[in-house]
């Protein structure tokens, strides 16, 4: 309940999944209005003015994407994507038309929560405070240090960027080309297999079992997450 | 169809003989012949003329034998004749005294130009009754030749398009010309040119429409030179077995003015009945394939709805068990019987929603339609995401990970990679004791990235070790062991689309082990171990 009352916009074509929204999110504290079609969101995204917008990508009038698009145009309210598993290029494009997360279906509702509180909490705290804590793990950006259980870890630079860019958004999903962009530059989005490469050596030097990470966690096909204790 | 023409006389077939595919050269080459004859015996008369001091006249008559023999074998019977009434002749002109007239002083020399016309002319026919014979014997040996290229070329043939290709490229090198097929269509019987030589020859269009027509009705040839529609440029032969005509040849010939000889056509017929029976075979192997076909996935519908029904059922029953249970008496359970209940209900989703990603894969490797969305990947990577995915499921058994640094990365499509080991996974937790150890591990051997997940179940039989990665195939064991036997023949799918290979055996103490592997291409980029300068601080 990190954000009580925050306005919380559902919009889903299939009736089970808005009746389950509808009664488990205000037993958190949100409060929420729903839309069973894309135009309908639209109008009710105007009106309703929600904190947040949980959208399910596969709506029969309109096309997700596009509706991240129209929301964007005049908005910068957080949107979480609802999405199935196979359709990781779904995910990729609502999250390149301006989405700011996604929970793929079927979904559990504690994951769907964790992902709101994050996205309101980068809403509502757009600053970054230099000294990032995530468990045992201390990212001081001021200094350009990282500790693990109080000792310095030696990184390479590439490697501290990497982790720089991924605690930045810590609890949101980046994609592979937004690391690649903000880590190598602009023409450097084909590349992923040295962000492979870089993140298993991260992976190594913070994890404490680096095949089973916890800290950076990888979205099969979209892209990673740093997952921190909230 | 008014006029169905008129029997063609027999000197209209030897006209189009003549004139035909076998001229113009045979009328040239007797010409030469009648020539040659006559040069043989005028150079017999000039030999015989400058020896003649020293030989009896009857040894002269005796070379005029010579071009009667050499014309006789290889000009024929006319040459051959025609030699010996000159040899005759110019015997009698030039030896028979008086020299230099037809007259004869001495009778015995009539017995003697009697004799040689008699050992002239049997000489003649038996000779062009040999030459007839080889002659005979050759277009035999071309024929059979023929026969045997075309049915060698369509025997090996099992798709139809390919034998009529060969047909109708045969037809075209023997009669010089365009030959297309022309049959009913498999769906619509609308007919359709289906092959033609040269591929680029069309020989089907509104003109030819009635004269194909007629002969796949009639079961008989048509068209230019044959009896029935004679004036049209093309030639039609049915295509013809058991008495149903499967196809029209249509036939061009180069000349506008040819017509093929009766042995051309008797080898049309004959390659026509090659093909005919090519088109039969190829046809109920096609039918025969269908019905193993249809068998066969109606044993696999049968296994399918089988297993679908048990595994959605087990999971739902669960599920409808404890939601049922929680409804209806509220307060009868306590606080870790409620949780007991809820987690069944999860694990039960769960294990349907997996049953539901095996389904949607085994569709696509089915219908043919699994695109692999490679990207270069850790395996470390993939399996990192796959132990996260069924952390539940592999509660209480404790995990050996065992990933050395440094392994070349993989082309693969993670999410179907990530499913192999989540079947592998879920076999090993269900086949073996619970708290048992699980182990993953991978290294690099042989071009490849090889991953193996080791359990201590109890072995398998080395005699079903080969069918665990057939369809449906489940050991027989507890049978309150859920499965689809999905699991593993879909893993085999993926691995093999990746280009790689799984295999099982068991391990000497207890237990099995499932290894795949995927090849390792090119590294996109060479490994930079340190390559990078370390900072501190």
């Amino acid at each position: 309940m990190a954000d009580p009352s925050a306005k919380v916009l559902v919009v889903d074509d299939e009736k089970q999944i808005r009746r389950v929204l509808e009664t488990a999110l205000p037993s958190h504290g949100y409060d929420v209005a729903s839309a069973a079609s894309g135009f309908e969101a639209l109008n009710r995204a105007a009106t309703f003015h929600p904190d947040l917008v949980v959208l399910d990508l596969g709506l029969p009038d309109l096309d997700g994407t596009e509706i991240i698009r129209r929301l964007r145009e005049w908005t910068e309210v957080p949107i979480i994507v609802l999405s199935v598993r196979e359709d990781e290029k779904d995910k990729i494009k609502a999250l390149d038309a301006g989405a700011d997360d996604y929970v793929t279906k079927p979904f559990s509702m504690g994951e769907l929560l964790a992902r709101m509180r994050v996205a309101l909490r980068h809403a509502t705290r757009p600053e970054a405070e230099p000294v990032l804590t995530f468990g045992d793990l201390v990212v001081d950006l001021l200094h350009r240090k990282v500790l693990l259980k109080g000792e310095e870890l030696h990184l390479t630079p590439t490697e501290y960027e990497i982790l720089k860019y991924l605690a930045l958004q810590a609890g949101k999903v980046v994609t592979h080309s937004q690391v690649l962009r903000a880590v190598w530059g602009p023409n450097s989005e084909g590349e992923t297999h040295y962000l492979r490469i870089y993140v298993a050596s991260l992976r190594r030097k913070i994890e404490a079992d680096h095949s089973q990470p916890s800290l950076i966690v990888t979205e099969p096909g979209v892209g990673y997450r740093l997952v921190g204790k909230e | 169809m008014t006029d169905l023409g008129h029997a063609p006389t027999e000197a209209e077939r030897e006209r189009f003989t003549a004139a035909g595919a076998a001229s113009p050269s045979p009328r040239l080459k007797r010409a030469k012949g009648y020539l040659w004859s006559v040069l043989g015996v005028a150079v017999i008369t000039g030999v015989g003329w400058a020896i003649r001091p020293y030989l009896d006249i009857t040894n002269v008559a005796l070379f005029y034998l010579l071009p009667v023999l050499v014309a006789a074998v290889r000009w024929g019977k006319g040459p051959s004749l025609l030699a010996s009434f000159l040899g005759v002749l110019a015997f009698d002109f030039f030896f028979v005294p008086p020299v230099f007239s037809f007259s004869v002083s001495d009778v015995k020399y009539i017995f003697t130009f009697v004799i040689f016309l008699i050992v002239g002319v049997v000489t003649a026919s038996m000779a062009a009754r040999i030459r007839n014979e080889l002659e005979k014997t050759r277009q035999e040996e071309k024929r059979t030749l023929a026969l045997y290229s075309l049915s060698r070329q369509i025997a090996a043939k099992a798709d139809l398009d390919e034998v009529l290709k060969a047909f109708a490229q045969t037809v075209a090198e023997t009669v010089s010309g365009q030959v297309s097929i022309v049959m009913p269509g498999p769906e619509d019987e609308a007919l359709r040119q289906v092959a033609a030589y040269p591929p680029d020859a069309v020989l089907y269009g509104d003109k030819e429409r009635a004269v194909v027509h007629w002969v796949l009705e009639h079961g008989k040839g048509a068209g230019r030179g044959t009896e029935t529609l004679r004036e049209a440029t093309e030639l039609v032969f049915p295509v013809r077995a058991d008495k149903v005509t499967l196809a029209a040849l249509v036939i061009k010939l180069e000349s506008q003015r040819d017509v093929l000889s009766s042995d051309q056509e008797q080898l049309i017929e004959a390659f026509a009945n090659l093909a005919a029976a090519a088109i039969i075979r190829v046809r109920l192997g096609q039918e025969a394939e269908k019905a193993q076909w249809l068998a066969e996935s109606e044993k696999l519908h049968k296994a399918l709805l089988d297993s679908i029904s048990h595994d959605l059922r087990t999971p739902l029953s669960s599920i409808t068990g404890a939601v049922t249970g929680l409804l209806a008496e509220k307060n009868a359970y306590d606080d870790a019987a409620t949780k007991v209940l809820l987690d069944t209900i999860k694990e039960g989703a769960l294990r349907m929603d997996r049953f539901v990603a095996n389904l949607l894969d085994m569709t696509r490797l089915q219908s043919g339609v699994l695109r692999l969305s490679r990207e270069w990947w850790d395996v470390e990577d993939i399996v990192g995401v796959a132990l996260r995915e069924m952390r539940d499921t592999l509660l209480g058994h404790p995990l050996n990970v065992d990933i050395p640094a440094g392994l070349p990365l993989v082309n693969a499509d993670f999410g179907l990679i990530e499913h192999v080991l989540i079947n592998l996974l879920e076999n090993a937790a269900k086949y073996s004791r619970p708290e048992s150890p699980i182990t993953i591990s991978a290294h690099e051997s042989n071009k490849s990235v090889v991953v193996i997940v080791a359990d201590s179940s109890p072995p398998i039989p080395s005699s079903e070790r080969q069918h665990i990665f057939d369809k449906f195939y489940r050991l027989r064991g507890p049978s309150d062991v859920g499965g689809t036997g999905l699991g593993l023949s879909i893993c085999k799918g993926i691995v093999e689309a990746h280009g790689g290979m799984i295999w099982a055996d068991s391990l000497p103490g207890s237990g099995n082990r499932f290894t795949f592997s995927l090849p390792v291409s090119d590294q996109p980029f060479q490994r930079q171990e340190g390559g990078e300068e370390g900072r501190h601080g």
